[in-house]
């Protein structure tokens, strides 16, 4: 498996001969999306505290439950959908350079290259954690403000290593899909890194986006 | 013979002293009865009245009044002549007024009144003017010893009128805003008289004070007016309520431009403060916002404290937050103070805005680890 990290064109090729299989892949997506799911449980208590002063306590424990949970299972599922997107979006482009082979196989590689996510998720898990725990949180009377008063605190300089972490490792998944696809959907070196380039860099522009850099 | 002149010389005589007598009647029918001065005693540049009472003396005999004057020397006499009066009735009379104006010497004078009628003899009347320019007098009757900030201190001053007639319309007025009332109306006062008028100073701020008192009154129609000024020193009260703040805490919030001010409010005086209210001054760029508008503290006993909490919006600008406290003494007296909290601008967090050496680090050694790898895949392909 640490082939898939280190040398992902010898490991794909070697993969391709063999049956499609979802198992591992999904397992991948899930261990994902299980970690991220943590980061957003944090980030979900850190919006329903700005409420404190404004919602009653007994209200505020029982949103802060029910938001955290869903925070963490929507994680999940967000990793699931993101997972098939990409995938079809790979697939979809592959498809103009007259790309080979089903959607199975595709979804199957791209899973793997879910891997340094795992990584990024752990990171970034701690990372936001230690920004919390020393973070005044801001109070607001109004929910609409939650979001003008998280705008700072995303572009903390903690976060904003996180999210710049977080890119570092999509980079290192898309090396991982361009292989990939490149046997799964019998493509080029050079087309299968067209494929994966154009959606991978129009994310990390619109991350850096949202960072403030640009 | 020789008995004759005699006798011609008799009936001469008495028939002549009968003529001269009857003449003498006819010319004394008319005379002055009285006069009045108002004010009975003018202060100097006063102006005022005399008036004179003219009297048909005769019985049965009408006068006709051709010119009444009044003649002064040292007195000036505003009025004109009365010319043809008119006749006056058998038994009446008739009041005549001159306007008189002082001089600006006292001393006591005498103007003259001149009345001439129609087959009478001319009036010569002398009336008496006093001038006396002694004013009321103002002072302070009593006042306490140790006025204190914050206290109320009673006044009062006395007013005497020396003067030998009476004035009107004494009134005592002051425009100082810390001294209730402004105005106390005394009225008239008689000669040798004297009253007494109450005011009450509640000063905010201590050190010497001078309270400005007039008095106003009326002689007559003419205003007149004295000052008296009383200094006071006022000093802080060795037992009043002291509010001092310890322990204050500026937390700010990120994005909001909000700050929660959080401390303890200690009475480290020997009097209760109540209904201690605590609020966020006005002022630019500063505005108070929920849930911590204003901070109800209540009763604050000797040595005792309460924490508080205050949520305040500031501008970009905005280096110090006005806080006011209120409170009120046992008499209900407000009190209100005003203490200037230093806001410190900070990014929204409490973080110091720069990231960690050991989480650079982390980063660089994340960056080249991805690259490495990325860069031996493509070297083993």
């Amino acid at each position: 498996m640490i082939e898939v990290l280190t040398n992902p064109n010898e490991f794909f090729e070697a993969r391709v001969k063999g049956e499609e299989s979802l198992r591992i892949p999904v397992l991948i997506v899930l261990v994902s999306g299980l970690i991220g799911g943590i980061s957003a449980f944090l980030m979900a208590g850190i919006s329903l505290e700005m409420l404190s002063e404004t919602l009653p306590p007994e209200a505020l424990g029982i949103a802060s439950t029910i938001g955290g949970i869903s925070a963490f299972f929507g994680a999940v599922i967000v990793s699931l959908i993101f997972w098939v997107v990409i995938a079809a979006i790979f697939f979809g482009i592959s498809s103009i350079f007259k790309g080979e082979g089903n959607f199975k196989r595709t979804l199957e590689f791209v899973g793997y290259g879910f891997i340094p996510m795992i990584f990024s998720a752990i990171i970034s898990a701690v990372l936001i954690y230690n920004f919390l725990s020393t973070v005044q949180i801001p109070v607001v009377t109004d929910p609409a403000e939650i979001r003008e008063a998280l705008e700072p605190l995303l572009k903390d300089p903690m976060m904003q290593l996180s999210s710049f972490i977080g890119i570092l490792f999509m980079l290192w998944s898309a090396n991982i899909w361009i292989f990939g696809l490149k046997h799964a959907r019998n493509l080029s070196t050079k087309n299968a890194l067209i494929t994966v380039g154009i959606p991978v860099a129009a994310y990390v522009l619109y991350t850096i986006y949202q960072l403030g850099v640009m | 013979m020789k008995l004759l002149p005699l006798f011609l010389f008799l009936v001469l005589f008495v028939a002549g002293i009968s003529g001269a007598y009857a003449v003498e009647e006819q010319m004394s029918s008319v005379m002055i009865t009285s006069y009045q001065i108002s004010p009975e005693v003018l202060m100097r540049n006063d102006v005022g009245t005399v008036t004179v009472t003219v009297k048909n003396m005769e019985s049965v005999k009408s006068i006709n009044i051709k010119e009444a004057r009044m003649l002064g020397r040292d007195i000036k006499v505003l009025s004109d002549f009365y010319f043809n009066v008119g006749r006056l009735g058998p038994g009446e009379s008739l009041n005549l007024s001159f306007t008189i104006k002082a001089g600006y010497t006292d001393g006591i004078y005498y103007p003259k009144v001149l009345v001439e009628a129609e087959g009478a003899q001319n009036i010569r009347y002398r009336t008496q003017v006093k001038v006396d320019s002694t004013p009321l007098t103002i002072g302070v009757k009593d006042i306490q010893e140790d006025i204190f900030k914050g206290e109320r201190a009673r006044i009062e001053l006395v007013v005497g009128n020396p003067r030998p007639n009476t004035v009107t319309a004494v009134k005592i007025v002051t425009d100082a805003k810390e001294v209730i009332p402004s105005e106390v109306f005394i009225g008239a006062l008689s000669s040798d008289e004297s009253k007494v008028a109450s005011f009450n100073f509640t000063p905010q701020t201590k050190g010497a004070h001078a309270i400005n008192f007039k008095l106003a009154f009326k002689n007559g129609d003419n205003h007149h007016s004295a000052d008296l000024s009383v200094p006071l020193n006022v000093t802080e009260s060795k037992k009043s309520a002291e509010l001092i703040l310890t322990g204050l805490e500026v937390e700010s919030m990120p994005g909001m431009n909000v700050y929660k001010i959080t401390g303890d409010i200690n009475n480290a005086g020997l009097e209760e403060a109540k209904s201690v209210v605590m609020k966020v001054g006005d002022a630019e760029g500063i505005e108070a916002v929920h849930p911590y508008k204003a901070y109800f503290v209540g009763l604050l006993s000797p040595d005792d404290f309460s924490s508080f909490e205050l949520d305040v919006k500031v501008g970009e600008n905005v280096t110090q937050v006005p806080l006011i406290i209120e409170y009120k003494d046992e008499d209900g007296i407000l009190f209100s103070k005003t203490e200037y909290i230093s806001i410190e601008r900070r990014q929204g967090t409490t973080s110091s805005g720069e990231l960690p050496v050991s989480m650079v680090i982390l980063g660089v050694v994340i960056a080249i680890l991805v690259i490495g790898l990325i860069a031996y895949s493509w070297k083993k392909r």
